[in-house]
């Protein structure tokens, strides 16, 4: 019962970096309409950040805000130099042009820090114990630090000005705009938030895992998956799908092996689909 | 003096035309309906007026100012409501949130107030998603986001056309009201009698030009217009 307690916490942690990366996708997908490919890279940038804010303080407070940093910095200039030139084209085109700046922040990340892996430099706690189940403190700090920028991220787009007009933008561009709604200010404050975002998700990975310029990229595909399964567009749904994703994997790791777990988060995908085309909590398509 | 002037405008959504040297314009305090067969350009004229037209030539003068090259979301700032035919609502967000997130409002609280007290059917129903309302009830808070900067236009694309037939008479008395609270109205409508009953002055297009234009009650006397555009019993 033990172990299988210890897979499910591990599977809850695993599944917070899914969601939150999945979280990135569906606010960009609800608001600027594309799947942007280079989240998983935007990861990698806020871990390596993370690790460099580390090293130098000491501090994982600090290393974690200036990884959230560099990710919001890179979520900017991607779209400020690439996505807004292109906004008005199909959203085919705004895809491959997110592929293209992920294999280009992979290139620079790999010629800056070499592709060997990296490790957060953290003092090993004895974990506690709470019945038979070891618990480790460093899960509970990163679960922690996930739930509260899931607060944060929430509270924004639902208690403050610039959140409802997100969500206005989210539900229909062309009101917002005769609302007097601005579409560069939403979409700077969109993509500043999701590159934060996803750089957190990167970060906690990084903490978990290594750092490597790859790790992004690996990450991409469950956390699509997530974003999927819960509905596009759907934060909260991109939030529940990251979790499901994360313990349904651990949890048949026993089952499958370590090299296949990464294949159960699309055969959840294509189950949940298949029932629910919408996803978990996707809206409905109106007629126009 | 006009609040609005439309003066020999063109232009669509790509190369073509649909818009074909139209001129209009909607004086202080007036209704003007602009009727028309389906296809005739009613609504590419309300869309080219918000600014939601990719191509127009010709000129917009907005309170005697052109207007041409100032973006959507500012037209509404300077005071050009729009309640589009569909989609003039958001669905997922509450009521109270449709009429907050609308830009350029000093006095927001207050505005909410005065609104819900012109539409009390949205006061009880603030925290209900827009999207979960009936008809009636969304075509309510359509007006009332619109409503909200006080503006000195409102464009109004068929009104009527997503209604049923019980609500048509109310939506044309509340259309009736606005310029008692200093908005104009531009007023796309099919059903021209009943649009050119409650106006003070009816535009006809046809193929996207002016086909005949003049006071309500004059168009609504016409025979001709009877016979080509309005139908004999409307």
């Amino acid at each position: 019962m033990a172990f299988w307690i210890e897979l499910l916490i591990s599977g809850l942690v695993a599944g917070l970096v899914i969601g939150l990366s999945a979280l990135s996708i569906t606010l960009v997908f609800g608001i600027a309409r594309f799947p942007n490919a280079a989240t998983g890279d935007t990861m990698t940038v806020g871990a390596y950040g993370a690790l460099l804010g580390h090293r130098a303080t000491n501090s994982l407070l600090v290393g974690g805000l200036t990884g959230a940093i560099a990710g919001a910095i890179v979520g900017f200039l991607g779209y400020w130099f690439i996505f807004r030139k292109l906004a008005q084209r199909s959203n085919v085109a705004l895809l491959v042009a997110s592929i293209g700046l992920a294999f280009v922040l992979r290139a620079i990340l790999g010629v800056s820090f070499g592709h060997s892996q990296q490790v957060f430099q953290l003092p090993l706690v004895r974990p506690w114990r709470i019945g038979d189940v070891p618990v480790h403190p460093n899960d509970l700090v990163l679960a922690g630090a996930c739930a509260t920028i899931l607060a944060i991220v929430f509270a924004i787009l639902h208690l403050t000005p610039i959140g409802r007009r997100m969500r206005a933008v989210a539900d229909d561009p062309a009101l917002a705009r005769v609302s007097g709604i601005s579409p560069s200010s939403v979409m700077t404050v969109l993509w500043l938030l999701a590159g934060a975002v996803s750089a957190s998700a990167g970060i906690v990975a990084g903490i978990k895992t290594v750092v490597s310029p790859e790790m992004g990229w690996d990450l991409l595909l469950p956390a699509f998956a997530a974003a999927i399964v819960g509905g596009i567009g759907s934060p909260v749904g991109a939030v529940v799908a990251g979790l499901l994703i994360g313990v349904v994997q651990e949890m048949a790791t026993p089952f499958v092996g370590f090299t296949y777990k990464i294949a159960l988060s699309f055969l959840l995908m294509l189950v949940v689909l298949l029932v629910r085309p919408r996803g978990l909590f996707g809206k409905l398509e109106g007629a126009r | 003096m006009s609040v609005l002037e439309i003066d020999n405008l063109s232009g669509g959504y790509s190369e073509v035309n649909i818009l074909n040297g139209v001129t209009v314009s909607v004086g202080a305090g007036e209704i003007v309906t602009v009727a028309g067969t389906n296809g005739a350009g009613k609504s590419t004229l309300a869309k080219a007026v918000v600014g939601l037209l990719p191509r127009v030539e010709g000129e917009i003068r907005f309170e005697g100012s052109v207007i041409n090259a100032v973006p959507t979301e500012m037209r509404a700032n300077r005071g050009i409501g729009y309640v589009p035919q569909v989609a003039n609502i958001f669905p997922s967000l509450t009521v109270q949130e449709n009429l907050e997130v609308v830009v350029g409002v000093t006095d927001q609280r207050q505005r909410i107030a005065e609104l819900f007290a012109v539409f009390p059917a949205l006061a009880s129903r603030r925290r209900t998603r827009a999207g979960s309302m009936s008809g009636g009830e969304r075509q309510q808070l359509a007006y009332a986001r619109a409503l909200m900067t006080r503006p000195r236009l409102i464009v109004l694309d068929e009104p009527t056309a997503a209604l049923s037939p019980a609500l048509v008479s109310e939506t044309f008395e509340r259309i009736r009201a606005l310029p008692s609270i200093g908005a104009s109205v531009l007023l796309i409508e099919q059903r021209a009698r009943q649009a050119l009953a409650i106006s003070h002055r009816g535009v006809i297009l046809d193929g996207g030009r002016v086909a005949m234009e003049g006071p309500a009650d004059t168009l609504l006397a016409d025979e001709r217009a009877a016979n080509l555009y309005l139908g004999q019993h409307g």
